[in-house]
């Protein structure tokens, strides 16, 4: 092991310090000393999509940084989209009313590269948003489910699939379960 | 797949970046976007004993344009460079190849400088150098010179440049007003390098003739190249589709493309003569006849 | 428990909605867990070592400089291994099976195969240490296809078997001389199919840590099938299952890839070697691209007796089957495609004859689809040959072949029982999906402007459940592995709410939410209200050796165990009910939270009142009455059985079945093939969540879309892997593949409780047929056809190019 450097970094809008080796990857750094494993590793030589942040506003693959390079930047995880970990951003509730995840591990990637792309062209058309999220790979949707909710959420209403989840016909039990917040909830 | 471990230095300024450079020039590496130079370190195909990375240089990145020429800082990163008013205007044809580049987040990073530095035989950017005519800026501690991009390939990923050098930015000619020009390739998928890949740029004189003519191809051989024949045979004729086609028919003797697992080496020598016809007769369609460049 | 009554008894229908899903939530938020997000104190990570070569004695193994490291916590190398621990078997064992270990001891048969590996303080110092292992080879021939490995001069991969052969036998089923004489003309196909992979975004991983006081390995591990694991590692390591704990976290994706017990077995044993510390390795992708696993590619030979009408008499089948240097699926592949060969065909005579062979490439394992989308490609390239030999439309071929929808149930030659479908209707259905008659107009306009337009057309059947005493077709009936079946336990809790255990296992398609919405209608409660415990843990988990996620098993097994559970559960809870309410437990309703005398609403009570009588007052319990509302219910599909005297067995449990329609144009300079639309009509019988249901017709599909046209594992002649990044196997982008449009058709299954069959592999399984299909279409002008997958442009225009017919060339 070499030298440890002290970096500072913004994460999710809260200052950072960590100290890491230089060939520690900002995914690493991210997953492993800032504990938000939401970033994920799915190949770290930049083809996947699945460690994509955003450092200073733009779309990166955190496999392909060193966390020693971002030093007094700004990085957006996917944790940072709702840091409570339970409201939904409109995009996620998109994706979530079309199912567009599956297994999910690449859907913090596709979030991420979703959300620069409806910033920069808020009314893409389905050609533009497959383009836009080609250097993300999905094992599990064939990619219909994702550009979607991308769509829907382009339009800003992510609603539709369907709202019926626990639909309240029935009548809740003393401390039943918390249902599984719908996007009107939310909203 | 983790890299090996290495030193790291931020410089701040150029000598500074130079000195370092220096210093390490026998197992050091300069790290730009880190697009193509990180995937190697990762499978430890490269295995640097310190990075100096320039991305914290202001004076290497930007856009200038004067005197007909746009002059892009070697960190300037494709993304920006792509977009760039300047770029779109006046080098089309370099926006035209930047949108075939990976994916945004590999432009969001990936560099200028460093794509030509690396000189991938595949790669979008040393082929659209080649077309224009670009001029590479080079320093090092004790000096500077410039390269044109006709001499600045060697071979796949070897340059002119030295180990202590570091390229500054390109200077690219803006062609004459009027200049039909098109950007084109084939590659498996959306994103991925260039099977071939074609840059052309095409001036019709007041006669509707062709004026001058740029071919430039890639992933057609260890570096990028100028199809000379088909450059010489378009010149002074008025571009009809079977002079194109002529033209193009000519490239594939030019050429000495290798295989690999994803395209034979005949089959790119014959995509060199389609994607050099197609770009032709999209530039010609693009080009306006000089004098009428604003009608 | 009939299958149409089930669901209709009870008030509330959450089965059929397209509920979002409960799963979402965490990995929406970037809060879940998957196996590589999960950190121990002390742990230690690891770094395999793997061979340079594909085929090569080991003369020399040291590893005493990567050890003396301060920051290398322990090294294994392939010497130790054999000392202690025993070597692996493979499913089904084979007449002589090779020693198979952990790590490789004597030789090396394949680039990748693990040679030592080091466990350090972190991945990158375990990475270092690797460099200072010394391995001395020497380099032996190696041969990478089966033909080769066939050949009697092969390079043999082990000696104790004497062969590259495996196994091979061959299964005459019905009269197929008779059906040849009679034919009018014979059709005669050769197709191959390549290696490829589903590869899952989330690389394999395994975690253990031991306790050497109780001697128990805990492991933590990407898996399919937790009990095959838990008893290949403590077969490994000579401890009881008891001793063996096995956790599977979240899953990132699996498509049957994530089932390479020898990697469970090496971090068990240098957990055991680190007696406490917990030790973590993560594939990382040029290891999983190399090493982990691969669909088998295989060349079928086939023959059809058919009628001038096109009416098919008879098939004969010869397949030799890859199976790189594996042994752990040897077989598998073959018997999977024998028992649906078939297809959606009435064909009352076949005969197959089947050879896995081994070469120096990856070992295979399951593919979504294992075996079948060689089966269908087979087939329907069959039966496009037979159009193009009569001159009959290649849809009226079909149509006149199909087992009609008042066959169902169908007795296929080899055993299996068809449950239910329409085909002829499923076809159609397809062919009005895309507009079959205008695409039909528009591709002679374009062929007419010199255009390449292509329409594919395939169907094929989407089996579901495996019966596993097929291996006994190998191994004779004296194997221990039989049937099929499932577990569940299902405990609704004092408030009312109820949780869920089962022995199946999540990897993204969505059980949590089917479950929740099955034992929901069963218990008379919302799926909120249904907790499923997803993270299968063996310690509170039901399972068999059968257990997990594979063979499309969810629809027919789980279902079945967790319905058989929470009828248990739904039982007692009526009982109770009944004795506080002083009715017969007959007489009472389960619906919206509460229980109801029939016929008189005033009379009835909150579920959760009586939940929590069952907890909290012990005294209320009839004498022979167990406190608690808790049930276990040990599901076996009762149709498996062992083969006949005849080799007939059901393999396969239920039959879904879908239409592919394709839609490609072709470059006819580049040769670059573009899919532009793509149908699909699928059933699955019941859907218990349609929007689940669609989403996997999609993955599915675009698997199946990409294999055909992109995907390609490449060997060197010397077995160098030659795709071994991102860069080189190429997965499909969204930019690569169109929406999938999609339409269904329910017939239900009579043999599942619901009427459900399986959905999770179909489009996997018939789009590389409608593909090869569509291409073949596309290329008629230049009088192609495509026998083989994967279809790149570089060789389609080299074919065309030298005037070939047939590709591949
Ligand atoms: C998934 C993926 C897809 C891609 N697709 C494409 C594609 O389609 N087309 C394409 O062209 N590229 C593609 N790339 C590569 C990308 O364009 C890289 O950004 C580019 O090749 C290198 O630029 P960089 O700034 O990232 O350089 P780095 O990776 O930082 O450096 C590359 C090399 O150049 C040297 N270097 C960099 N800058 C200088 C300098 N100023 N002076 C001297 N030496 C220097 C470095 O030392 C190193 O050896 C892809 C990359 C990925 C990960
Ligand atoms: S892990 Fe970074 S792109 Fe795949
Ligand atoms: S949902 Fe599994 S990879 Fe996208």
């Amino acid at each position: 092991m070499s030298e440890l450097t002290t970096i500072s970094v913004t994460v999710n809008g809260e200052p950072r310090e960590g100290r890491v080796e230089p060939r520690r990857s900002l995914a690493d750094f991210l997953r492993q000393d800032m504990g938000l494993t939401g970033t994920h590793v799915g190949c770290e030589h930049g083809v996947c999509g699945a460690c994509t942040v955003l450092v200073n506003g733009r779309s990166v693959r955190s496999c392909l940084l060193f966390a020693v390079q971002v030093n007094q930047q700004d990085v957006l995880t996917v944790e940072g989209l709702s840091p409570d970990g339970v409201t939904l951003h409109p995009l996620q509730q998109a994706f979530h009313e079309h199912h567009a995840l599956q297994c999910g591990f690449c859907t913090p990637g596709m979030l991420l590269t979703s959300l620069e792309l409806l910033r920069d062209n808020p009314a893409p058309t389905e050609a533009e948003v497959r383009l836009g999220l080609a250097g993300n790979l999905c094992m599990c949707t064939g990619y219909v489910n994702i550009v979607r909710a991308v769509l829907a959420a382009a339009d800003g209403h992510a609603a539709s699939a369907s709202t019926a989840a626990g639909s309240e016909t029935a009548e809740s039990p003393p401390g039943a379960l918390p249902r599984f917040p719908t996007g009107k909830e939310i909203a | 797949m983790k890299p090996a471990a290495f030193g790291y230095f931020a410089p701040r300024d150029l000598p500074e970046a130079l000195s370092l450079v220096s210093t390490y020039s026998s197992d050091g590496k300069v790290i730009a976007g880190g697009q193509s130079l990180v995937p190697l370190m990762n499978f430890r195909l490269a295995r640097p004993s310190h990075l100096i990375d320039i991305n914290g240089i202001g004076s290497l990145s930007g856009i200038d344009a004067a005197d007909g020429r746009v002059t892009i800082g070697a960190t300037t990163r494709q993304r920006d460079a792509g977009t760039h008013p300047d770029v779109k205007v006046q080098l089309p044809l370099l926006a035209e190849a930047i949108s075939y580049i990976g994916h945004l987040a590999i432009q969001n990073r990936g560099t200028v400088g460093g794509s030509i530095a690396h000189a991938d035989p595949a790669a979008e950017l040393p082929v659209v150098a080649l077309a224009l005519d670009a001029q590479m800026h080079v320093q090092r501690t004790d000096g500077q010179r410039t390269i044109p991009a006709a001499e600045f390939s060697l071979g796949y990923l070897t340059t002119v440049l030295e180990a202590d050098e570091l390229l500054t930015a390109t200077s690219f000619g803006v062609p004459p007003a009027g200049s039909g020009w098109c950007f084109s390739e084939v590659a498996r998928r959306h994103g991925d390098f260039a099977l071939v890949a074609v840059a052309v740029l095409l001036t019709l004189d007041a006669a509707g003739k062709v004026g001058s003519a740029s071919i430039a191809l890639g992933g057609v051989g260890p570096v990028p190249m100028r199809a000379g024949a088909a450059e010489r045979l378009l010149v002074g004729e008025a571009p009809t589709d079977p002079v194109l086609r002529a033209a193009a028919d000519t490239v594939g003797a030019d050429v000495e493309p290798e295989d690999d697992i994803h395209a034979s080496a005949d089959y790119r020598r014959h995509l060199a003569g389609v994607l050099v016809r197609r770009a032709l007769t999209t530039a010609r369609a693009r080009a306006a006849v000089a004098g009428n460049e604003h009608v | 428990m009939s299958a149409t009554s089930h669901a209709t008894t009870l008030g509330t229908n959450w089965v059929g909605q397209p509920l979002p899903r409960k799963e979402d939530g965490p990995l929406l938020t970037g809060r879940d867990r998957f196996l590589d997000d999960i950190g121990l104190l002390g742990m230690a990570h690891v770094a395999i070592l793997r061979s340079p070569y594909a085929h090569a004695r080991i003369l020399r193994v040291d590893a005493s400089a990567a050890a003396a490291l301060p920051s290398v916590l322990a090294v294994l190398t392939g010497e130790e291994v054999v000392r202690v621990s025993r070597p692996q078997r493979g499913r089904i064992p084979l007449p002589v099976s090779p020693q198979v270990y952990a790590l490789a001891h004597d030789k090396v048969v394949y680039v990748g195969q693990p040679v030592a590996a080091v466990a350090a303080i972190d991945r990158a110092t375990a990475e270092d240490a690797l460099d200072l292992i010394e391995v001395e080879y020497e380099p032996l021939p190696a041969v990478v296809t089966p033909e080769g490995a066939m050949a009697p001069d092969a390079p043999i991969l082990f000696e104790e078997v004497g062969s590259n052969i495996l196994w091979h036998d061959t299964f005459p089923y019905g009269d197929v001389d008779g059906a040849f004489e009679r034919a009018d003309r014979v059709v005669r196909e050769r197709v191959t199919i390549h290696r490829y992979l589903s590869t899952p975004l989330e690389t394999f991983g395994s975690i253990a840590q031991f306790d050497a006081s109780t001697q128990t390995m805990t492991i933590w591990g990407s898996a399919h099938q937790p009990g095959q694991e838990i008893n290949n590692v403590a077969a490994a390591l000579g401890l009881s299952p008891g001793q063996v704990r096995m956790i599977v976290p979240p899953m990132g994706g699996g498509f049957g890839n994530k089932t390479r017990p020898i990697y469970h077995i090496l971090i068990a044993l240098l957990a055991r070697k680190l007696a406490g510390r917990p030790v973590k390795w993560v594939e990382d992708r040029r290891e999983s691209l190399l090493a982990l696993c691969h669909a088998a590619d295989g060349i079928m030979e086939m023959e059809a007796a058919i009628q001038d009408d096109g009416t098919i008499l008879g098939l004969k089948f010869r397949n030799i089957e890859n199976e790189g240097a594996g042994i752990d699926f040897a077989g598998r592949h073959n018997l999977l495609m024998l028992s649906n060969i078939v297809n959606c065909y009435r064909v009352p005579a076949v005969s197959y004859e089947g050879y896995s062979v081994v070469t120096n490439c990856c070992p295979v394992i399951a593919n979504r689809g294992i075996g079948k989308p060689f089966m269908c490609l087979a087939v329907e390239r069959m039966v496009d040959a037979v159009a193009r030999e009569t001159g009959l439309d290649r849809v009226e071929v079909r149509q006149r072949n199909f087992i009609q929808p008042d066959q169902f149930p169908y007795d296929t030659p080899s055993g299996q029982t068809y449950d239910s479908g329409d085909y002829p209707e499923m076809l159609r259905k397809a062919l009005a999906l895309l507009d079959y008659d205008q695409l039909l107009v528009d591709q002679e306009a374009a062929r007419a402007a010199g255009r390449l337009v292509g329409i594919g057309i395939a169907c094929g059947v989407e089996p579901a459940g495996s019966n596993l005493s097929y291996g006994m077709l190998i191994s004779g009936p004296s194997q221990l592995l039989s049937g099929q079946g499932e577990a569940a336990r299902v405990r609704m809790e004092p408030d009312g709410s109820a949780t869920v255990y089962t022995g199946g296992i999540e990897s993204g398609q969505g059980h949590s939410t089917a479950l929740s919405q099955i034992v929901a209608d069963e218990l008379g409660l919302r799926p909120d209200q249904i907790r499923i415990v997803a993270t299968f843990d063996s310690h509170s988990h039901p399972y068999t050796q059968t257990s997990g996620n594979y063979s499309n098993k969810f629809n027919g097994h789980d279902t079945a165990a967790a319905i058989g559970a929470a009828g248990k559960v739904r039982e007692k809870l009526l009982a109770r009910a009944a004795r506080m309410l002083e009715v017969a437990a007959e007489d009472l309703e389960l619906a919206a939270g509460r229980i109801t005398v029939r016929g008189a609403p005033d009379r009835s009570l909150p579920i959760a009142q009586v939940a929590a009588r069952a907890y909290w007052s012990l005294n209320d319990e009839a004498p022979d009455d167990e406190p608690g509302l808790e049930a276990l219910h040990y599901y076996r599909n009762p149709r498996t059985r062992a083969p006949d005297a005849q080799r007939r067995l059901p393999v396969q449990m239920g039959f879904s079945a879908a239409a592919h329609v394709a839609l490609v144009e072709i470059d006819p300079e580049t040769f670059e093939i573009e899919v532009r639309r793509y149908g699909v009509v699928h059933d699955c019988g019941r859907e218990i969540n349609p929007m689940i249901v669609e989403g996997q017709v999609h993955g599915a599909t675009v698997h199946g879309i990409a294999a055909a046209l992109l995907e390609e594992f490449v060997y060197d002649d010397d077995g160098q892997l030659l795709t071994t990044s991102f860069m080189d196997y190429l997965k499909p982008s969204s930019a690569d593949v169109p929406m999938i449009e999609t339409d269904h058709l329910e017939t239900l299954s009579p043999w599942t409780p619901l009427g459900t069959k399986g959905i999770g592999e179909g489009g996997a399984i018939v789009a590389p047929a409608a593909i090869a299909s569509a291409v073949e279409d596309a290329l008629k002008p230049l009088g192609i056809t495509v026998s083989g997958l994967p279809i790149t442009p570089t060789r389609l225009w080299r074919l065309a190019s030298q005037g070939g017919k047939r590709y591949p060339i």
